[in-house]
């Protein structure tokens, strides 16, 4: 109950803050937008152009909504002294940061949910229009898969929630919003190219790099997991248990990168 | 089972105590590697479950290939990488290749039009476009670069087309990789050996692939015929038509589109099998029936 209270806090917080507005705006608005750049394709059908740009704007402004708005709430309780007043009440470590994680995984299910719901809106209205211009083209039926446009915005939200379960990690051992914030887009950066790191490791012979990285290729999660949106066409079938294997992998993670956030936070000095 | 429990629990209670009881940064620094040990554990647990998926997600992704990705890492593929707008990054760095290829810059053309494929390898219109602006563009810049066609002595020519060919029928391999048995690629290959290398055979060789691929063109068996009997090998010319004739939409194939009836040219492959047929003097009973 007292988590619930904190994560509905949270979200209230994130809804009444511009940038949220901001960000869902600007997503919405790039998503919007790729129709209008159907000229500049010149390689990829223009469907898949279209649920490229899409997705870019959904992961482009999702990832800057999720480490901003995890480290603003984080650090404006503190800042404000609110956080002091909400732990002298029986209310753990524990619970104010799964509570801060609730929160920021609900506002950034909206954010998911809207974009890519508009995104799925789009590439229909436009799949519909080829359909009548182009009907030999499509003489197999549609060419896009509605519920891997649905499955891609799932897998991003979970990529979501690992990325806020890592910023708050990061905000409980550090001491500004700013710092966090960078830290976090760093690590977004490295989870992202940490499947890098994996192939180099085959090919280093020196014993003590290869150490390294397999150090990195292990310490930080694999975010291309979560990267199925060049998979959205009908004849490209997901590969089976991809979001059941995700969302466990993204349930693991976030358990155990939250513990040691409430573990780091149980120690720090407010 | 409940004493080792007991245990395990007085030996965390003991280093929470020796954390609570150290120095702030000491303990900061403690903390910090006891999470790193804990995520690298929970790193090897998570790769045992996510292996069999990841391998078979890799496998559908070929801009993920490091041998791909390594020289162009923060040239824009990093934000690629991140997981959208790999097709809009690709158009901006094709739109740079063009803007390069229009000052005659080789090396920043070349390293553009493989930025771009390495980027979004999807498309075939980068890989057949770069492959033709490196085989039949950059090498008349580099002969115009060393005074010309009237200068330049004929063997340097014919050694600039070649090593300009080499890296098209490279990158053209690296786009059939991607796209493994794409008849497009197939064809360019085909075209590179037989107008820039005037290598017949091996054009022949390429042509006949293409040929047996699904959804090829249907000129592309007819020019592997021709190239054989340009080649002397008749036989097996004859025996290669005779064998896709009966698979070609006739006039009156309702199956088929009128431009797949037009584009077939059944009529043209008879006429070309008959004319083969008198050269081999093959048997009247013998010959393929209309």
């Amino acid at each position: 109950m007292r988590l619930l209270a904190i994560a509905r806090n949270t979200l209230t917080e994130a809804l009444r803050q511009k940038l949220f507005a901001l960000l869902l705006l600007l997503a919405l608005a790039l998503a919007a937008s790729s129709q209008f750049f159907r000229d500049f394709n010149f390689g990829s059908s223009e469907l898949k152009f279209i649920a490229d740009f899409g997705f870019g704007a959904i992961v482009f402004f999702g990832s800057a909504l999720t480490i901003t708005a995890t480290a603003q709430l984080f650090f404006s309780e503190i800042e404000n002294r609110t956080a002091l007043t909400l732990l002298s009440k029986p209310i753990r470590r524990t619970e104010f940061i799964l509570g801060k994680f609730l929160g920021v995984a609900a506002i950034t299910a909206l954010f998911t949910a809207l974009t890519t719901l508009l995104l799925a809106a789009l590439l229909w209205h436009r799949e519909n229009a080829l359909m009548a211009a182009q009907p030999e083209a499509f003489a197999a039926g549609r060419l896009v898969s509605y519920g891997a446009v649905f499955a891609a915005g799932l897998l991003q939200w979970l990529k979501f929630t690992l990325l806020a379960a890592l910023t708050l990690l990061i905000a409980s051992y550090s001491n500004t919003n700013l710092y966090t914030v960078v830290v976090s887009f760093f690590v977004l950066l490295i989870c992202h190219l940490q499947y890098l790191a994996r192939d180099a490791d085959a090919h280093i012979a020196n014993p003590v790099a290869r150490f390294l990285t397999r150090l990195l290729g292990h310490v930080f999660p694999n975010f291309q997991l979560y990267n199925i949106t060049d998979q959205i066409a009908r004849d490209t079938a997901l590969p089976g248990g991809l979001v059941l294997t995700a969302a466990l992998t993204a349930l693991f993670y976030n358990a155990v990168i939250l513990a040691l956030a409430a573990l780091a936070f149980r120690r720090r000095e407010i | 089972m409940r004493h080792g429990f007991q245990e395990f629990r007085e030996f965390c209670k003991k280093g929470c105590g020796f954390l609570r009881g150290a120095a702030p940064r000491q303990a900061a620094v403690v903390s910090a590697g006891v999470s790193l040990g804990v995520l690298l554990l929970a790193g090897a647990l998570a790769r045992s479950i996510e292996e069999p998926l990841w391998r078979e997600l890799r496998a559908r992704r070929p801009a993920l290939e490091l041998a791909g990705v390594k020289d162009a890492l923060g040239q824009g593929v990093t934000a690629a990488l991140l997981g959208g707008f790999s097709a809009v990054l690709a158009d901006f760095t094709w739109l740079r290749a063009n803007a390069l290829w229009e000052d005659n810059n080789l090396p920043a053309t070349q390293a553009s039009i493989k930025l771009t494929t390495a980027i979004d390898p999807r498309p075939l219109y980068f890989w057949i476009n770069g492959a033709r602006m490196i085989a039949y563009d950059m090498p008349f810049w580099r002969i115009m670069e060393e005074g010309g066609h009237d200068k330049v002595p004929e063997a340097r020519q014919r050694r600039i087309d070649e090593e300009q060919s080499a890296v098209a029928l490279a990158y053209l391999k690296d786009g059939l990789r991607t796209h493994p048995g794409s008849p497009a690629l197939l064809l360019e290959a085909g075209n590179i050996h037989l107008n820039r290398l005037k290598d017949t055979a091996a054009a022949a060789d390429y042509y006949g692939r293409a040929a047996e691929q699904p959804g090829a063109p249907y000129y592309a068996a007819r020019l592997h015929a021709v190239l054989l009997v340009r080649l002397g090998r008749v036989a097996e010319a004859l025996e290669s038509l005779k064998r896709v004739y009966p698979t070609l939409p006739k006039p009156g194939d309702k199956r088929a589109t009128a431009f797949q009836v037009e584009s077939a040219m059944a009529g043209t492959v008879l006429g070309r099998i008959r004319e083969l047929e008198e050269r081999l003097k093959v048997p009247e009973g013998e010959r393929v029936g209309e």
